[in-house]
């Protein structure tokens, strides 16, 4: 997967994470490895559960106490994430070098301390700037995220603040010592229709002026579709498809991939019933023999509840996780659903349609 | 907000009104009066229509019931041609009853045969009566001497004998100093407004009862102070307390230039509500100087070991009866030469408090080490904890600046109550060490039927405790900028 003459910011070697769970270990994170490319937006897709999240919280040490990675590397600026155990050594990671935005504005922020404040504390604690410093500095940045009046606003306390307005916040405060990567776990999920537009808008544009990577988790692949450069799609812990955002949407191999583009209830069409891929994921507490997807697959083929299929190339960027590339399987064509994406996207992102600019 | 307090000033008065009636009318109505005596030593020698005259006159005197004795009718009704009427016309005697009776009294009569009126008061006379004689406001009409009925009326600025800053005097008032500041708390004092609540009886009997919990306690304290007349000497009088008084004696004129002689006087020991006072707010503050740390340290090492210990002790301290604890503790002192009664060593010395104090504190300390731990882990939880971290905040600093903010808010909500509420004193710690303090005061009364007193005790500890939930309430809209204060929730 990885090119040698790109720029690659983070590299994730092998990586697996397991969760001790009432005396019974969960493997979320089932041996991973896939590269970040600088200054590129990344979007992870994939179901509830499958380990979306996990993954990227490795990055910061911010899985929950129960969770350890129990094998991999994950290397930025030539050091190893994963070997970091001190919470002293990741606070020089978290916020400063690797930014984070929640799903959910409303709670991302103390209620009970100034909204400036919250601000500046991030500044000082990793530019060591003064507290008048680096009020200067969070007033720019609120100007930056489009906070009107920011100097007045400085003092406000969370609950004087709309939701977009937080979620605002929230992105000045991740962006406020310039990371290198910023995170959006779900960044407009909790935030309406509208205002998710703008949020997407200004996270794109201020990666374009900062030059950080971006690394979206999201269920909405509307969101996908109109910033992401590469989409990965994750299942039952593992990558199984990777790809340039059109070459997923347009000439994706995954049977997984075909489903979950399938089931878009944005594509569905009146009157047509709703895909929805059939059964459940695997349970990650026992070992997942051969294909994960198999066992819900319309093309799963004997040796896929056998042997784990191997990444194949489908072009210099696009890999895919599934048995159906090798050549002596036979040829199969996707539903006829993802077949007519192409033009179903094109009037969704088009003038009028729902993933419009706004 | 201005709206809101007056709003919630005002209620307070109606609670306050609703709570002190209810506990008079069921003082007055349903206790029988026949136990007011039961502690009584003065009942006990009489017998007879003494006793029963006896009983009339202080039923009356505590807001019973208006008797009228026969000398009173017969002078009420026929002015100064009573004396028949006293003396035993029959036709008169009967023409004053019969005025009494039409006006609402029932006419009774003594053993000897002698008649009487009586009007037992109904609830809401009883209330009315309370809440007229409650509020006393000097003024300088307020002294009417037969001996001295053209004495000049004014108010006039003066010096406060004590410590010479200035006080505003009055001649004419009850009370000659009317405000004066000095040292102690509140540091301005008046004797303008005051609130009348009768007085005590059947123990210190014939005493307000307000001066009954201020007045200091044990022997008289004398120190050296100079009078009007320009007399220095060692006296217990406390001058700024001086009230008018009718008969002067040569003892007072040696000292006072004017009437005003009739002075309350400095005490060795600090009164009941000062004893209770300073037991309750020193434990009080080592309680929260243990206890939050404490809780805080408990949540920051959630489940480990400190944890576990902190949860022992929460659990060994509620689960012992605080009786049990409080005598164990009380041994325990006496091993370290403590005292195990406070009078023994008395106020002034130290080692008198160390053990009720100690156990006041550590009483304190389970539940706010739990109550905070729990609030504090309950935040740990909260997502902005985790953008917290997310932010790179070390551990340390998103419990001081971010979990404690949020944790200590219900917290706070608490701490006036916990502080005003030290004047009630602690019942069972106060009689386990024998502190003359407020905590018997209100079983006491209860006990001996001081109705009174437990009018006076009803009614402060019921203002205190409405006036530490206001500013509890006011607290909180410091500490939580999301509460505003509003008399129509939200503007």
């Amino acid at each position: 997967m990885s090119e040698t003459n790109k720029n690659i910011i983070l590299s994730v070697k092998d990586l697996e994470v397991k969760f001790k769970v009432r005396d019974r270990v969960l493997t979320a994170i089932r041996h991973i490895s896939m590269d970040f490319e600088e200054g590129k937006v990344v979007a992870i897709v994939g179901e509830s559960g499958s380990g979306k999240s996990v993954f990227t919280k490795t990055f910061t040490g911010m899985l929950e106490v129960n969770g350890e990675v129990t094998n991999g590397e994950i290397w930025f600026e030539g050091q190893d994430l994963a070997k970091i155990k001190k919470d002293s050594d990741w606070e020089k990671i978290r916020g400063k070098k690797i930014a984070t935005v929640f799903q959910d504005p409303m709670t991302s922020l103390n209620p009970v301390k100034k909204i400036g404040d919250q601000i500046s504390e991030v500044i000082i604690k990793h530019q060591g700037k003064s507290k008048a410093e680096a009020k200067k500095m969070a007033i720019e940045m609120m100007g930056k995220v489009g906070i009107k009046d920011p100097d007045l606003r400085y003092d406000e306390y969370p609950f004087m603040y709309s939701g977009g307005m937080r979620q605002r916040i929230v992105i000045a405060i991740a962006l406020a010592c310039r990371p290198k990567i910023l995170i959006c776990d779900e960044p407009t999920t909790a935030l309406d229709v509208t205002i998710q537009a703008q949020i997407i808008r200004l996270i794109k544009d201020l990666s374009e002026e900062y030059g950080f990577t971006t690394i979206y988790i999201t269920h909405d692949l509307g969101v996908v579709a109109n910033v992401a450069d590469i989409v990965a799609v994750m299942y039952a812990g593992q990558i199984i498809e990777y790809g340039k955002v059109d070459e997923i949407f347009y000439d994706s191999k995954h049977p997984y991939t075909w489903g979950l583009l399938s089931s878009l209830p944005q594509l569905g069409e009146k009157g047509e019933d709703l895909f929805a891929i059939r059964g459940t994921p695997p349970s990650l507490f026992e070992e997942v023999k051969g294909d994960a997807f198999a066992p819900r697959s319309n093309y799963a083929m004997k040796i896929d509840y056998v042997e784990e299929p191997p990444f194949f190339k489908v072009t210099d960027t696009h890999y895919a996780k599934t048995w159906l590339l090798d050549p002596r399987a036979p040829k199969v064509e996707p539903p006829a659903a993802v077949k007519e994406l192409h033009e179903r996207m094109l009037a969704l992102t088009s003038k009028g349609g729902i993933y419009s600019e706004r | 907000m201005r709206n809101y307090i007056l709003k919630r000033i005002l209620k307070s008065f109606v609670s306050i009104f609703a709570v002190v009636s209810i506990i008079i009318v069921m003082i007055y109505t349903m206790i029988p009066s026949e136990k007011v005596f039961d502690n009584d030593a003065g009942a006990k020698k009489m017998k007879g229509d003494q006793l029963t005259t006896y009983k009339l006159k202080k039923l009356e005197e505590l807001g019973y019931h208006d008797y009228v004795s026969k000398i009173d009718m017969c002078t009420a009704t026929f002015g100064d041609g009573a004396q028949s009427c006293i003396d035993g016309d029959e036709a008169k005697l009967k023409e004053a009853s019969d005025a009494y009776a039409a006006s609402g009294y029932e006419i009774l009569t003594l053993k000897s045969g002698e008649p009487y009126a009586l009007h037992t008061y109904k609830w809401y006379e009883l209330i009315a009566r309370f809440y007229k004689r409650l509020l006393v406001i000097d003024n300088k009409n307020a002294i009417q001497d037969p001996e001295d009925p053209d004495m000049e009326r004014k108010y006039y600025w003066g010096k406060n004998p004590e410590n010479g800053s200035p006080a505003l005097l009055c001649q004419g008032c009850t009370y000659k100093y009317q405000m004066w500041f000095d040292g102690s708390f509140p540091f301005i004092h008046q004797n303008k407004f005051k609130l009348d609540f009768g007085t005590s009886f059947p123990t210190n009997s014939g005493i307000p009862t307000m001066q009954v919990i201020t007045d200091g306690q044990g022997s008289t304290k004398k120190i050296n102070q100079t009078f009007d007349t320009g007399l220095n000497e060692e006296s217990a009088l406390i001058q700024t307390s001086c009230q008018y008084k009718v008969q002067v004696d040569h003892l007072d004129a040696k000292r006072f230039t004017d009437k005003y002689a009739n002075c309350r006087s400095y005490h060795e020991s600090p009164s009941m509500v000062n004893t209770s006072y300073i037991l309750g707010l020193i434990a009080l503050v080592i309680a929260y100087v243990m206890g939050l740390p404490l809780g805080m340290a408990m949540a920051a090492h959630k489940d480990k070991l400190l944890d576990k210990i902190g949860i022992a002790y929460i659990n060994l301290l509620i689960a012992v009866p605080s009786l049990a604890f409080i005598f164990f503790m009380r041994s325990i002192g006496t091993l370290f030469n403590l005292p195990d009664k406070f009078p023994q060593l008395g106020f002034n010395d130290i080692r008198s408090y160390i053990m009720p104090v100690l156990i006041l504190a550590l009483l304190q300390t389970p539940s706010l080490m739990m109550w905070l731990r729990r609030y504090m882990i309950d935040q740990s939880n909260a997502d902005y904890v985790k953008f917290a971290r997310a932010k790179g905040l070390s551990q340390n600093e998103i419990f001081r600046k971010h979990i404690l903010r949020n944790a200590i808010i219900p917290i706070v909500n608490g701490i006036p109550a916990s502080i005003i509420l030290c004047i009630s004193g602690a019942l069972i710690t106060e009689s386990a060490f024998a502190v003359p303090g407020m905590g018997k005061m209100l079983p006491d009364a209860i006990k001996q039927t001081n109705n009174n007193m437990v009018i006076t005790l009803v009614f402060i500890f019921t203002s205190l405790s409405i006036l530490s939930v206001l500013i509890g309430d006011l607290l909180m809209t410091v500490v939580d900028p999301r509460i505003s204060l509003t008399a129509k929730g939200g503007e």
